[in-house]
């Protein structure tokens, strides 16, 4: 369906991805400039590159306090859900038992559950165990609420593959775990891959649950954390700005190390739909 | 050896079932419960009144009133968002499978990458551009002379939604762009050669081979956004507070919810009971919603 002369086409995709990435770049380059020059001039270069915006920012607004926060819940839940729902999903996908596609489907219900739906009963689960305040509350719910994609996408992709590599592992005396360990999982690194990334993004930028769970300042992740800095400076936008560079900047350096990957792969129907 | 694989079925299975029983599956039951209760949170749970927290979101007068005007802010939000994804995210996947493999690709990262922007930026971002007097658009419409544009987006009852939705739309494009090209990738060569032989132009061939197609897929992004606007609630919490203002103008389930269960500036929380049941109301409606388009798309894809 190539087109033969794609001039018009490239002409509009650039437009479009300007529209997309301009006001990325603008908040960078604006983020530079002091008060005045942000106020009355918005779409004219830095003429004077103001880095103790930064210094700050990054002194007034504890914002280092929210990054180490949001890395934790991030990525435990991450690894939280990589590593449980492919040895879940393993078992599903190749172990004949009574109660498999209960169990199977129980995980796939999920997905129609909006989570925020139960907020009202995990805020007083959390409770109950103590763990309001506590990032381990905001880890649990990400990690929990994560394994039903996860689970459904690894047993698809497990099932569709040959299972001679296991069977010769097992004869060659391979234990469950081992085959677990050298087998299944260097065969599902494309699907793990696009639900590390997803249930990466999706905690980092999770605003919903810290802001009813994490409302001691000490816990806060950036998503709420940013929100109380903007309480306290609401108009100075010389140290918002800043701080929301710092506060998007990880999630867009992680995508873009896995981006070419990613794309890749929900293109070719990593992801059914 | 029975029994070593037992041990396996229940040590591999373990972890993320009890996860997922304590945290999703336990937490949902007891929703159901709370929602026949007439319950503030704390003390025990001893005023059973059946179904009376339904139906006073469903009809009373006090309740039901802001329920539907959210339900019709959460429709009116889907229609925005169907609007918008289908126009511009059909027309670049179009574009995007249509020029080589390379540049194809940078631009499909460029589109997604808004999508990982957390919301809370994306938020302040538009808020710092829509700022009436000195943000860059009033700026930009007043040096184009174009003041009949000019009005306070978000400030405005009329606008505030509809400008909201846009906003959503610019950060949300990358997804359905990529699942527009993944559906079009699948179109055999053969079928547009076909047409191309029998003398179809361009939009006769996306008209008669491209769109009958992919409309499975159309039912799929009709889902997504479904779903996706009847969640909303990050940046119409962050752009127009719990109040959804103005006077109410924003107010859909998720901000009603918020201040129902968690109380909001302005107001008290009114009780456990009734937020569950209001949680419960509004999952029915993308439950049914999505049986129906889940639905339509087998019934579409069997028509291939």
């Amino acid at each position: 369906m190539q087109f033969k002369r794609p001039v018009v086409a490239y002409v509009i995709l650039i437009i479009a991805a300007l529209v997309a990435l301009y006001p990325l770049v603008d908040v960078v380059l604006m983020s530079f400039k002091d008060l005045p020059g942000i106020v009355s001039s918005p779409f004219s270069l830095p003429t004077s590159w103001h880095f103790d915006n930064y210094t700050t920012a990054w002194s007034q607004g504890n914002l280092l306090l929210y990054l180490v926060n949001t890395a934790i819940v991030s990525v435990v839940a991450v690894v939280v859900i990589v590593f449980f729902s492919s040895l879940a999903a393993y078992v599903i996908a190749r172990f004949d038992f009574r109660g498999n596609q209960v169990i199977y489907l129980t995980f796939l219900a999920g997905l129609a559950l909006p989570i925020q739906m139960i907020a009202v009963p995990l805020f007083i689960l959390m409770k109950q165990i103590g763990l309001v305040g506590n990032l381990l509350s905001v880890i649990l719910i990400y990690a929990a609420s994560g394994l039903s994609f996860s689970v459904f996408l690894l047993v698809n992709f497990i099932r569709s593959v040959p299972k001679d590599l296991e069977e010769a592992a097992t004869l060659d005396g391979a234990s469950y775990f081992q085959i677990y360990w050298h087998v299944i999982l260097p065969l599902i690194r494309p699907s793990l891959s696009t639900t590390a990334l997803l249930n990466f993004l999706t905690a980092w930028n999770g605003f919903f649950f810290p802001l009813i769970l994490l409302t001691n300042p000490n816990r806060m992740t950036v998503a709420v954390g940013v929100l109380s800095f903007v309480g306290q400076y609401s108009t100075q936008w010389n140290l918002l700005l800043p701080a929301l560079v710092i506060v998007m900047l990880p999630t867009i350096i992680v995508f873009a190390l896995a981006s070419r990957q990613f794309i890749r792969n929900m293109t070719a129907g990593a992801v059914k739909m | 050896m029975r029994r070593r694989r037992w041990h396996v079925i229940v040590g591999f299975l373990g972890p993320a079932l009890i996860l997922y029983l304590i945290f999703i599956v336990y937490p949902f039951l007891s929703s159901l419960r709370y929602s026949l209760y007439n319950w503030n949170g704390v003390g025990p749970l001893t005023d059973f009144i059946g179904i009376k927290n339904f139906t006073f979101v469903l009809f009373s007068h006090s309740f039901a009133p802001m329920f539907w005007r959210a339900v019709w802010h959460n429709l009116y939000f889907f229609a925005m968002s169907m609007v918008l994804t289908t126009i511009f995210g059909l027309l670049l996947a179009y574009l995007l499978i249509g020029i080589k493999e390379r540049p194809s690709r940078w631009f499909q990262v460029f589109y997604f990458i808004p999508m990982v922007v957390p919301p809370v930026v994306v938020a302040y971002i538009w808020s710092m551009y829509l700022e009436p007097g000195y943000g860059a658009i009033p700026q930009l419409l007043s040096a184009l002379h174009l003041d009949a544009l000019n009005v306070p987006f978000l400030g405005s009852e009329a606008l505030a939604l509809p400008t909201i939705a846009v906003i959503t739309a610019w950060a949300g494009m990358g997804f359905p762009i990529l699942i527009f090209i993944a559906s079009m990738l699948n179109i055999p060569e053969e079928m547009i050669e076909a047409a191309k032989v029998d003398g179809a132009g361009r939009w006769r061939t996306f008209r008669s081979v491209i769109f009958p197609f992919i409309r499975p897929t159309f039912l799929t992004i009709t889902t997504l956004n479904f779903v996706g606007a009847f969640n909303a609630f990050d940046l119409i919490y962050i752009m127009e507070g719990t109040q959804a203002g103005p006077n109410y103008a924003t107010d859909v389930i998720g901000t009603l919810f918020y201040r129902t269960a968690f109380g909001g500036f302005g107001t008290t929380a009114q009780g456990v009971g009734l937020a569950t049941a209001l949680a419960f109301v509004g999952f029915f409606i993308v439950m049914i919603a999505s049986a129906i388009l889940v639905f339509l798309q087998r019934r579409a894809a069997m028509d291939l």
